[in-house]
This record gives structure tokens, sequence and C-alpha cells, in this order.
């Protein structure tokens, strides 16, 4: 998740100070996703050393305000039309099932059993997070919701594929 | 409400005989919403049977609010079941010369109960279909052709709804809101559900999930209640 790129799309729309970006940035992902003001501030100054913002100076509360300069439009644009790489060969329970294997690890079918379980129940949770979702009119985040649960549901086939072999 | 004790059930082909359940003990509370799952022939419809009484095990018991099923002869199930059982199946089995409203009321017909109009009224509503009423099946999509199987299921207030496969004819779209549907009498009206699907996106919607596996049951998973913040931040790790 980039803080970087998302508190310049936040000055995109508009120049806002420190506290302002991290209340968008909340309202951006719904609070799904922490960020401290720490964090914000140390951003911004990075961003501004490497001239992706600038400020024009500080607004009537003595706030300083930031504005997005052409460099930062130019790196938030090529940031955008990266597609994202996933860490497909990239599984924490494989990685354990192998060890597992080497050596002679007798209850393997019952690591995959405990392994659907838990995905299981992350179904249940997930399923009424959407619901909760859909009752309060939060679409934002609802399909990354729908994305985790279609996951799982690969996930859950998978591990029976395994279970199998 | 129901419990299931120590069941098996065998079908039985010339000298063939294929033992589809084997020795199931499972239970429901009233309110509560069960999702059974597993494979193609592991035995999740048959129990969904034996539970609404339109088979007996054949050894076992399945007690319906302490009543015991399987010591009843086929006429008294068909009381029970008409009373404290409501259906919902795959493939909605609507009759296709009534209008959704003669349909959602022809189980109180065929058991000689009254007619509630405000009561119809309301399950219409309820099922989003208070336009649709006079229209017959063959007008409506598959998801409002589940709808109004829902409804007719519901019409005489069972203490218990069956549904098997109830979006295995659908889209995700439609499974959604059917979904949704099934969600909203549970939470807001108690209703106790037992859902049969080989779909975790359909059983997810459910309290706890039984999955099946060759005639047994191979793991159970309950929903615990957790704090919204915690599991935000576990979900987002």
């Amino acid at each position: 998740m980039s803080v970087k790129h998302s508190l310049l799309a936040l000055l995109y729309e508009r120049p806002r100070h420190g506290y302002e970006l991290k209340t968008g940035f909340d309202e951006l992902v719904q609070s799904m996703w922490p960020l401290n003001a720490g964090q914000v501030y140390t951003t911004l100054d990075r961003l501004e050393r490497d001239d992706l913002i600038e400020s024009p100076g500080n607004d009537q509360k003595d706030r300083k305000l930031y504005t997005i300069t052409e460099k930062g439009v130019e790196t938030l644009w090529s940031w955008l039309e990266e597609p994202v790489e996933r860490s497909l060969l990239k599984d924490e329970f494989y990685f354990k099932y192998l060890c597992a294997s080497h050596v002679d690890y007798e209850d393997k079918q019952q690591m995959i059993q405990a392994q659907k379980q838990t995905m299981i129940k992350d179904v249940l949770h997930l399923t009424q997070m959407k619901q909760q979702m859909n009752r309060s009119g939060n679409d934002t985040m609802r399909m990354l919701v729908e994305g985790a649960l279609l996951h799982l549901e690969a996930d859950i086939k998978w591990l029976d594929m395994i279970a199998k072999d | 409400m129901i419990k299931v004790a120590d069941v098996t059930k065998e079908f039985k082909n010339g000298k063939e005989v294929t033992t589809v359940l084997k020795g199931i003990d499972f239970s429901v509370k009233e309110g509560e919403f069960v999702a059974i799952m597993g494979p193609s022939g592991s035995g999740k419809s048959t129990l969904l049977q034996l539970i609404g009484g339109m088979d007996i095990p054949s050894t076992g018991r399945i007690e319906l609010d302490g009543e015991e099923l399987q010591t009843k002869s086929e006429k008294q199930r068909t009381i029970i079941r008409r009373k404290d059982i409501g259906f919902v199946f795959q493939n909605y089995q609507l009759l296709p010369t009534l209008t959704v409203y003669e349909n959602i009321t022809f189980p109180l017909h065929a058991d000689r109960q009254k007619v509630n109009p405000d009561e119809v009224q309301e399950l219409l509503k309820a099922v989003a279909l208070t336009d649709y009423e006079k229209r017959f099946p063959h007008e409506l999509s598959g998801g409002q052709q589940q709808r109004v199987a829902i409804a007719r299921a519901l019409i005489h207030k069972p203490a218990i709804l069956l549904a098997d496969e109830p979006t295995g004819n659908l889209d995700r779209e439609r499974s959604s809101d059917i979904l949704d549907l099934l969600s909203s009498f549970h939470q807001e009206r108690g209703q106790t559900i037992v859902m049969v699907t080989h779909d975790m996106f359909a059983a997810g919607h459910a309290d706890r999930i039984v999955l099946f596996k060759d005639g047994v049951i191979e793991t159970e998973v309950q929903r615990e209640d957790e704090d919204y913040a915690e599991f935000l931040s576990r979900f987002m790790a």
C-alpha cells in the first residue's frame, strides 16, 4: 500500500494541509487501513524533498498547505499505469506443508483440515462484513471483500486438491 | 429444535446396497442458520429429506422439537411437514398455471387453511414482489421465481425452512439477492434455516457451516462474535 501515491492523489484533487491529508486518506479507504499522523508528515517531507509536492505557504490557521507539482502528477500517472505484480507462487501454508513432508510429519491431513477450518471461518466473517457494508451503504470497499471471498473459495478448493494428492 | 442422532441411510438397488449416511450426529438450535456443504453424493440432500420427513433413516433418530420422526407413519409425517417445515428447491418447483399470488397461497389451500390477504401482502413486500402478484412463473426471472418459492415456503409460518441448493440455478448477483433475503428472514424474524449448498459463497451467509464427505461430517465451523476493529485488523494484516 503506497501512502506516497495516495497523498499525491489527494493533492491532485486540491491543495491540503497535513491533517486534511490524514482525514482524506481515512475517507479514501473507509478507515480500513490504519495510517498514523507521523507517517503522513514523514511522507510529506520526502515528497517535498523529491520535488513531487511543494508548499505555497500557510493557510489562515497557520497550517502548512501542500500542492502537487508537475513532476508529482507525472509520478502519480505512471504509478496508475503500472500493472500490479502479485506473489502468486508464495504461500505460507504450502511452505509449511513442504517442510512437514520433509520431516515426515504424520499429521499432514490434520494440517490441511485446520487450515481449511480457518479459511471457512474467514468466509463466515467476511460474508458478515459484506452484509454490514451493504446495510450501511458502504460500497467503496465492498469489492475488496468480494475479491477476498473469491480468493478464499479458490484456496479452499486448492486445499482439497492437496488433500487428495 | 432439530436433533439427528446416529443416523444412517441405505439405499438398495437389487443386491447392491449404498450407504449414503454413515452415523450422523447433528443438531440445529432454534433461530440458527446452518449451511450443509459437501460434494455431490456426500449425503447432504439425503439428510435434508430426512429432516423434512420425506423419508426415514435406516437406523438412528430424527427429532423435531422433541418429536421423533422415524416412528411416525407417512401420513403423520406429512402433517408435521405441512405444519412445521417450509421447503425451497434449486428448480423453484412453482406451479406454471398459477399466478404468483396463487403459488404463494397454495400450501394454505392444500391444508384447508384460511388465507389472510394482509399476511400475503406483507410476504410479497418482504420478497420485493408486490407488483408481481398477478404474473405467472414464466413471466418472471429465475431470481424472482425463487423469491416466490421462498414466500410460498414461509406462508404457513413454519418453524424450519429447508433449502436445497436454493441458488444452484442462479448467477452470483441473483444468488446474492436470494441469500440476502434468506439472511433477512433469519436475522429479522429469527427464522431457523438449514440450507444445503455446494457453494462456499452461499454457505458464508450462515452462522455455521457443516462439511459432509462420503456420508460423514468432515468438519463444522461456527462464526464467532468478534470485535469489528479486531476483525478488520486481522484481515488487513
